[in-house]
Formats: C-alpha cells, structure tokens, sequence
C-alpha cells in the first residue's frame, strides 16, 4: 500500500507538513484571514495528516494493521472522550506515537478531534484541537526511544503536554475573540483556563502512569501472536 | 471439475517444535460441499487459512495446493476465494451495511455504478434490503454473519471457506445460516468448505466428511462411509448427529444421518417390548431462588421483558432456562445477580430479599453470576495474575490448568476460556451459580466436559441455573429444564417429560424416537432403547 | 422531496464553507445583520426540539460579548460616559454588538451544521480526498459503540463477579483503568481479525474505489449555482470597496450604488438560501397533498 511512490516527496512530506505547512495553515487560517475559513482550514490540516500518514506507509501487511490500529485508538480516545473529568485522549495519542510511530500518532491525535466533535459539536476549534492533539502524537513518535526507557520522562511529557494543549486552545480561544492576537486577553484566558490545565495535566499523569506500559505489552504480544 | 488440488502439505508454524500439518492430500471438485471436523487445535483452522493466501500463517511449508489448475500463491485473487469467520462482529469493517456490502469490490476498483447494481443484488438475495441504511452495529448476530457471507459473495467467489461460522450463534439462526450456504452450492454451484463443530446440521447435507486429527487426515469420503469408519472413536463420534450415534450403538453399517433416516432406523426396533419411564430425582425442597411475579422493563416506553415471573429452584439442582431469542432469559439471570433491578416484584436468593444483600454480600459466597461473553470475565493478562487476583490456588481446582497458566486469557479455545473463567467464579465460593450459555462456541469434547464438571458441582452442593440454547446439553445435563416464552415461564418438567413434550424445540433424539418410544431424548437412550426391544423380525 | 439536509454532502460544505466564508471578510453591520436573521431562521426552521434554552444561552453569550468590547477598547470618537477614568465610547460599543453578533451567527450556522452533517456525510466529503483516510473514519466510527458496548458488559460482569468495588476511589480508580485497559486489549484483538477480514477481501490488493450512496443531482447543481453565484456578487461588491464598512475612529458605511446593492441583497439570498427551500419544499409537499 504504497500511497506517496516517491522517496523525495515522502520524506518532504513527512517533515515539512507537521512543522511548518500545518501549523502556518492554522496561524494563517487565524490571523491573516480574519478569525475565518476555519472549515478550510481544518479540511487542509485533515488533507495534510493525511499526507503525512500516507508518506509514512512502506510495506503491505503493515499498512492495513496499522490502519485497523489507528482506527482502534481513535475509537478509544473517542470513547474517552465521554469519561468525566478524566480524559485519556492524550494519553492514548502519545502512547500511539510511542509505541506506532510519528505518523500514526498525529492521525490519531487528528481523527480523535474531528470525530468525536460529531458528538461534541464542530466549529473553527476542531481544526486546533486536530493540530494540538496530532502533533502531541507525532512529537511522542519522535522522542519514543527515550520516553520508553524512562518513565518519568514520558510521565512530565504527560504533564507539560496536557498544560501545553491549554495554552494552544487558549490562544485560538483570543483569536477568535479579540481579532487579532492580543496578550492581555490570553492571560486572562490561561488564568479562567486554570483548573481545566490542571485536570488535562492530571488526566494526562494518571492514563501514562497506569496506560503506558500494559499498551506497550498490549501492542508488544499482537505483534509477536500474528507475527507483524 | 478439480477446483482445488492439495498434495501432500505440510506446515509448521514458526517457533513451533512440531508441525501443524502432516501430509495432507485432498482434491475438491467444482460444486463440492466438503465438511471439515476435528478437535480444537487438531490443525483445522490452519489448514482452511492455507487456503487463502491473503490469510497464509507465517511458517514453512512443504507439498502444493493448486486452485483452478496452478498454484494458489499465483492466481488467486482475493475475490475468487470467500472466507468467513467465526465472529460475526469482528469481521465487520465499516459501520453501515451498504458499505459492508461494497467493501469488496471498492477493493477490486470496481466503478461506482457497477457497485450500486451489484450490492443491491446481494441485498435481495440475502434478504436483507431493509437493513440496507442501517448501522452494522445494530444487527443481531445472525444478522451480523449473513453481512459478512453477503459481503464475501459480493465479489463471486468460485470457492468458498467458512472457519466455524456458526459457533458464535444460537442454534435456530445457524440452522438458518447453514440453508443459505447450502442454497448458495445448489443455485450458483459453488464449491463450499467449512469447518463446524455443530455437526447435526452439516453432515446431512454434505458431499464430502473430512477427519482431521493431530494434523492429519484420518478419514474422509462420502458422509455414511466416513462415519462408518469412526464408530469405535468416542470422542470423535460424540459430535456427530444423532442419527449417527444411535447407528453407532446399534453397530449399523448402514450409518443413518439425518433425522429421517433415523426414524427409518428406529423404526426397525419399535416392538414396544421395553420402555421408559422418566427418571425422578430426588430433589431437595430448600427453595435457593425464587422469581416472585417479578416485572421487569429496560425503559419506560419499552414493552416489559419480564412479565409476572415465578419460579423456583432448589437446593443442588441443574436448573436449564430455555428459549428463543429476545424471550428474556439473560434478562431474568441478571435480575437475580442483582445487575438489573425489577421495578415490581420479589427475588428471594436462599430466602432473603435481594434488595436486602447490602455492600457486595451477595457476591461473598452466595452467588455468582457466569456471564455469556466470557472474555469480560477476564482483566489480566495471564491465567496466573487472574487466579491470583480472584485468591485462586491452582492446585486446588477440580480440573487442571497448569499447562494454561502463563497464557494470555485471550489466546485460550473456547473451551479453556469457559475453565479459567470458571476457575475464577468458584474462588468467591459460590452457593448458587448462574450461568449464561456456558456451552456457546464449544466442540462437543468440550461440553462432555463442562457437564461432568457441573454434575460435579451440583452432587457438592452448589445449585447451578444455566440458561442456555442448547437443547443437547440440556437434555443430558440438567434435573429440570423450564420454557421461557415472553418474559414468564410457561412450563417445567425433568428433561424426558420436557422435551418429550416438545415436538419442534427439542433433541434430534426426541424428534427421531417421537412415536416410538416415549422419553427417548438423548441419543444414548434412544440407542439403549432399540437394543432393548431388539430388532423386528424381517426388518 | 429534497430539503437542504438532503442534498449532496459536499454541496452542503460549499454552502457553509461561502456563506461563513464570505461574511467574515465583512465587518459590515448590514451584512452581519443578514447572516444572523439567515443563520437563526434557517436553525428555527430545521430544529424540531425548540431548544429554547440554546436561544437564551446564545442571547447571553451575546450581551457578555457585546460589552466586554466597549470595556476593553476605548477607540472612538464619540464618548458616551466615562468609568473609573475610561471613555466609554459609541464607536467600541457598535463593534462590540457587531462582533459579538457575527460570532452568534457562527455558531448558529455550526449548530445546523453539526445536526445536518451526520457522521456518514463527514465520511463521504473526506472520502472524496482520499478512500484510505475515509475507511479509518468509518472503522473508527464502528469501533466507538463496539467499544461502549463491552464496557458496559464488562462491568456488569466484574461486579457480579464482586470485583468491581465502588466504595473506594482508589479501588474504584484502579478497576476502572483496569477495565479501560482491558478493552483496550480487546479492541486490539478484535482489530486483527477486523484486519484479516479486510485482506481476505482482496483490500490492498487494487487501487480502491470509494462507493458511496450519495449522487449527485440536478437539483444539487441548481443549488450550487444558487449559492455560488450571489456569494461571486457578493464577493466582488467589497472586493470592489464599494460595499465596506468603519468603526474607528467614526463609523461610515459607503454609499449605496447599484454595485453594493447588488452586493447586499446576494448576500441576502445566499444567507437565506436554506431556509427558501425548505419552505418550497414544505408548500410544494402541502399543494401536492391537497391535490390528491
């Protein structure tokens, strides 16, 4: 299932696309065009991911079951998404990144956002909760090897990742509030943030501290039973 | 024509000491309706998956298998072999049925209109247009599996394999799925193998039986001959059809197979010389759990489920719950485990109100309930953390699972799981055992089992309810059996009254002896009775 | 009988994305005032339910908005009042019930569009972009009632079992990540065999083809036309400057040439485009009817 046949543009894609297209897309989405294409904008990021998980893609067997897990852990997040006060949906995006690598972890991350606001209700925010959550995931896949020899390690990943998903939402929350961006807002907003900070910091230690490993064993013994 | 070719293969998985399969050579011919039988873990599973290079295990093998002519490994598109497997639900890929219908041939790459002409055909055929919007999630399970044969016929597959894909369903909707199979051979003649272990269906019908034991083929031909073959096998013969086991007793060469060649079989030794009575247990008069006019509905706006139940079960019996589908059976024993609360009425577990069970104690040695899906029993991921969680010393278990104690819970049979789970149940030192179809998804070696061991736990003490769909494994394992029908139950009585009352939901034993001789529900009986009466002169 | 939730899902998109589109280049009271009557009607219109509590928390959301601007931002020419030292002024007020009312209208329109873009419509939209993306959507949607499915089984199982504790936050902590981790090992499980299915369906083994039950129609194409038409109008109107609108430091509109005009009426109609046929639908249905 090779989707993206040549080697250059797969590697440009894979590198280019979650640090500097997407994240421009999303600021320029914001800023230049006036708090507006928001469903542009998160219909270009989901063509990116998309990308970006295509170009990840090299061998047949490996294609499909990484397809049905991706699928998997977004359902899960999903379905953690309904839990109160505790949300594992980050959690579960870093554990996939670990464990799966960069590219299925932002599509997790990604798909997560954008289908569980089928639920929750979509607007301009799914397109920054998309971009938050994937890339919590594909920057997990790239720091795997150290995240899984220590454990406090991906524990204040856990932590600073759920204060950082704060800080990202609240800075689309002052876009879309105060035209433009303007500090003063954005303080207030991390300050009315605080306790829902806390509760993805907390959320986030809690589903690594009990979620990491089992997962890790989980994935570990599927891929020794069928011989991935 | 010689569809499928396989000559001598041999197969080892990778990292195992011994091979899966040992020399196995066997040719299918076009429009063929083979049936495969053997143990769990005799090799079945592998062989059927060798057959299908897109689900090949990883291992070596030796010996060919050709399709159509050349080797499978080069021709065999996905679309020309369709498999089916055992669980209905996993098989689903997407969540509405027309997409499930269209998978397959989005895969081939096959054009828009074409796949609205062709998934609309399947649908009629299958009769199954009304269910063409909804939400795969919505089917039943019998539905759920008539999707996925749907979905593999979709691509006109010229073989088709079918791994045990009846085991996960009640025996009314496998009987209803195994005649669309066989309907699918006769009006398209296509060539069908298929795995089962419920046989009383299958073998009537098949052209070709096939006995696979330890990875080799044993016996295989025309059904009555193979069968013939195996008569001096008990393990093998006790899951064969009724007919065949009472021809086996008797030592027949002519095997009967289906239930009208063994009425024309019993029909020989009806000489009303002997007969039987129904036996009396003597049974205990302590009331254990008793239904009293017990309502019970899911919401407000739905119709109730339990209507005005009564009934009661006493101390050291085997109780069976029967019935169809929907009657409210599940409903009824998760009443009595407390996990749904009746909005009117009164359950008495050992004479106390269940509401007056406070903080778990109706879960510390009084009662505990064996749900149908076995695998929520499981949180672990070995057998050994499960047993050790639920305080379980292996040692002292009635059966042995020393060689399952380092594996995941998961990776047991069908039949396994039902011990371990059981293993973990009797740690809380039940009184009362509630069980929800303890028989669904086993071999018949594996029933033989269980039954012995709940005979077992009954004659210590423990009385056991089981609700069940298995009208074979009430017959021989319970001392009452009870009809469920609508949210009440309707009627009562010990195995041989009850089920020889029936006359449609009853033992292929009962239906092949109805007129012959009274109370003959199980094959054994049946047979007992025949030798009893003696053959009829000039028959 | 096709009313707006009917039509093409990807037609649908194009409405959203032109209609919210192009009001949000405009900071234009006469515009704003349009996408909300078009965007509140259209939500009347479709919801069955009356949620009269969506209308006064949307209401409030609006008043709180609306003076917070005047609050923060002391722009503008004509001072109203002073407080605590701080003009307030006329100029930031209008802004405010402008900005505030323009958001309002978003999240009418996205509220009608979360109730018409159902999950399979979503799917068939991204479906179009690429068929991989839209089967690990439809899987994923798939495996979300699965999901919630056996964990309700799974917990009734564990307490009957007298496991699952409930008297303990920790143990009830400890259980419930139990369970979540155990459902997780079962969804894993159930995916290879989910896996197995989709190769043993010949997936992989082509270039895939995305079917879908969607088609697309006259009547879609005379929608679109309908919707991209005026919103072109309408885009060359302020693109032009001819129909634009300031607040600082005093607030001036243009002057009304046939160009604005034209501008604001396409708007007009672009913005009430849904609810037009809705209602064309509604009478055609009553006329037919009364005819039989």
């Amino acid at each position: 299932m090779l989707l993206i046949k040549n080697k250059n543009l797969r590697a440009f894609i894979v590198r280019a696309f979650p640090f500097v297209l997407i994240p421009a897309a999303a600021i320029l989405g914001a800023v230049v065009f006036d708090n507006s294409r928001h469903l542009i904008i998160s219909l270009a990021i989901a063509v990116m991911t998309l990308l970006v998980f295509a170009a990840g893609y090299e061998k047949k067997k490996v294609g499909t079951w990484r397809m049905v897990i991706a699928s998997v852990m977004t359902a899960l997040c999903v379905f953690g998404r309904f839990i109160p006060l505790f949300k594992p949906i980050t959690a579960i995006t870093i554990i996939t990144g670990m464990y799966i690598g960069s590219e299925t972890g932002f599509l997790v991350g990604a798909m997560s956002a954008l289908i569980s606001n089928i639920y929750m209700g979509q607007g301009p925010w799914t397109a920054f909760q998309m971009l938050a959550w994937g890339l919590i995931g594909y920057i997990a896949g790239i720091i795997a090897e150290p995240l899984k020899r220590h454990r406090w390690l991906l524990l204040v990943y856990g932590v600073v990742t759920g204060i950082a998903y704060s800080f990202i939402m609240d800075i689309w929350t002052t876009l879309w509030y105060s035209n433009g961006f303007d500090i003063g807002v954005y303080l207030s907003a991390l300050v009315t943030a605080i306790p829902y900070t806390i509760s993805y910091a907390v959320s986030n230690f809690i589903f690594l501290f009990f979620l990491a490993k089992p997962f890790g064993d989980k994935l570990e013994r599927i891929r020794k039973k069928y011989g991935l | 024509m010689e569809i499928l070719d396989i000559k001598d293969l041999s197969f080892t998985y990778n990292e195992a000491a011994l091979p899966a399969l040992k020399d196995i050579s066997l040719s299918v011919n076009e429009g063929e309706f083979v049936v495969l039988c053997g143990a769990t873990g005799s090799g079945k599973s592998t062989l059927l998956r060798l057959l299908k290079p897109q689900l090949s295990p990883f291992g070596t093998s030796t010996g060919v298998i050709s399709f159509c002519g050349s080797p499978i490994s080069e021709c065999a598109s996905a679309a020309d072999i369709g498999f089916v497997m055992q669980r209905p639900e996993q098989q689903i890929v997407t969540d509405k049925v027309w997409h499930e219908l269209a998978f397959g041939l989005e895969n081939m790459g096959v054009k828009q209109q074409d796949i609205t002409r062709r998934t609309a055909e399947m649908a009629s055929y299958f009769g199954i247009e009304d269910k063409f919007d909804k939400s795969t999630a919505e089917l039943s399970g019998g539905q759920k599996q008539l999707i996925n044969l749907a979905a593999v016929m979709v691509t006109e597959p010229k073989l088709l394999i079918l791994d045990e894909p009846t085991a996960q369903l009640d025996p009314i909707t496998a009987s209803d799925f195994i005649n669309t199979v066989k309907k699918l051979n006769r009006d398209l003649s296509l060539t069908v193998i298929i795995a089962e272990h419920r046989l009383e269906e299958v073998i009537p019908i098949c052209d070709r039986l096939v006995i696979i034991e330890d990875g080799r083929i044993i016996a295989s031909g025309p059904p009555n001959e193979v069968v013939t073959r195996v008569y001096d096998r008990d393990d093998i013969m006790c899951g064969m059809p009724a007919a065949a086991r009472i021809s086996a007793y008797l030592g027949r060469k002519d095997c009967a197979l289906s239930v009208k060649e063994g009425r024309e079989l019993v029909r020989c030794y009806n000489n009303d010389k002997a007969s039987s009575e129904p036996e009396k247990a003597a049974r205990s008069s302590e009331p254990v759990l008793e239904f009293r006019n017990v309502y019970f509905r899911y919401e407000r706006a739905l119709p109730d489920v339990l209507n005005g139940l009564n009934f009661s079960v006493y101390r050291g019996e085997i109780f069976c719950i029967l019935g169809g589908n929907g009657s409210g059976k599940t409903t009824a024993l998760n009443a009595a485990a407390g996990i749904l609360k009746p909005y009117a009425g009164n359950i008495y577990v050992f004479g106390k109100k269940l509401k007056e069970y406070k903080n778990q104690s109706l879960y510390r040695e009084c009662l505990a309930l064996m749900p149908q899906d076995i695998q929520t029993v499981f949180l672990r991921n070995t057998v050994r953390e499960e047993l050790k969680d639920a305080g379980v010393d292996p040692a002292s278990l009635p059966y042995d699972l020393t060689p399952l104690l380092d594996m995941h819970p998961y990776d047991l049979s069908g039949g396994e799981q039902q011990l371990a789970a059981l293993a973990k149940v009797l740690a809380l030192k039940p009184k009362l055992l509630l069980l929800d179809e303890p028989t669904k998804g086993l071999d018949a070696a594996s029933k033989g089992r269980i039954r012995t061991l709940l005979r077992g736990l009954a004659d210590s003490g423990i009385t056991i309810v089981a609700v069940t769909h298995d009208v074979e494994f009430a017959a021989e394992a319970a001392d009452r059996c009870a009809m469920f029908f609508r949210g009440e139950i309707i009627s009562t009585a010990s195995p041989e009254e009850f089920f020889s009352a029936n006359s449609f939901y009853t033992t292929a034993a009962s239906r092949i002896t109805r007129g012959h001789f009274e109370h003959a529900v199980t094959a054994r009986k049946a047979a007992e009775l025949c030798l009893l009466n003696g053959r009829k002169a000039g028959m | 009988m096709r009313g707006f939730g009917d039509l093409n899902p990807a037609v649908i998109m194009t409405y959203y994305l032109s209609v919210i589109g192009t009001a949000m280049f405009c900071m234009d009271p006469v515009v704003i005032a349009l996408s909300l009557v078009g965007a509140c009607a259209l939500f009347v219109t479709l919801d069955k339910k009356h949620s009269l509590k969506l209308h006064i928390s949307f209401f409030l959301l609006f008043l709180v908005m609306a003076l917070i601007n005047p609050i923060w931002y002391h722009n503008g020419v004509t001072v109203l009042f002073v407080v605590n030292d701080s003009p307030i002024t006329l100029e930031a007020l209008m802004y405010g019930i402008s900005a505030s009312a323009m958001i309002v209208s978003v999240l009418y329109r996205l509220r009608t569009f979360t109730m018409i873009m159902t999950a399979d419509k979503l799917l068939y939209v991204f479906g179009r972009l690429s068929p991989q993306l839209s089967l690990v959507l439809s899987m994923a949607l798939r495996f979300v009632p699965l999901i919630r499915t056996q964990t309700a089984k799974v917990r009734s199982t564990q307490k009957a079992l007298g496991i699952y504790r409930e008297d303990n936050i920790a143990d009830t902590l400890k259980g419930e990540m139990r369970i979540f981790s155990i459902i997780a090992t079962w969804a894993l499980e159930n995916g290879i065999i989910t896996s197995d299915s989709m190769e043993a369906r010949g997936y992989g083994e082509h270039r895939r083809t995305n079917f879908s039950l969607f088609r697309f129609t006259r009547g879609d194409a005379v929608f679109l036309a309908l919707c991209l038409i005026p919103a072109a109008v309408f885009a060359a109107a302020v693109a032009s400057g001819e129909a634009a609108f300031t607040f600082y430091p005093a607030m001036s509109g243009t002057a009304v040439t046939p160009l604005s005009a034209a501008g604001y009426s396409a708007y007009g109609f672009l913005s009430l485009l849904p609810c037009i046929l809705e209602w064309k639908e509604d009478i055609r249905w009553k006329y037919l009817i009364s005819r039989i």
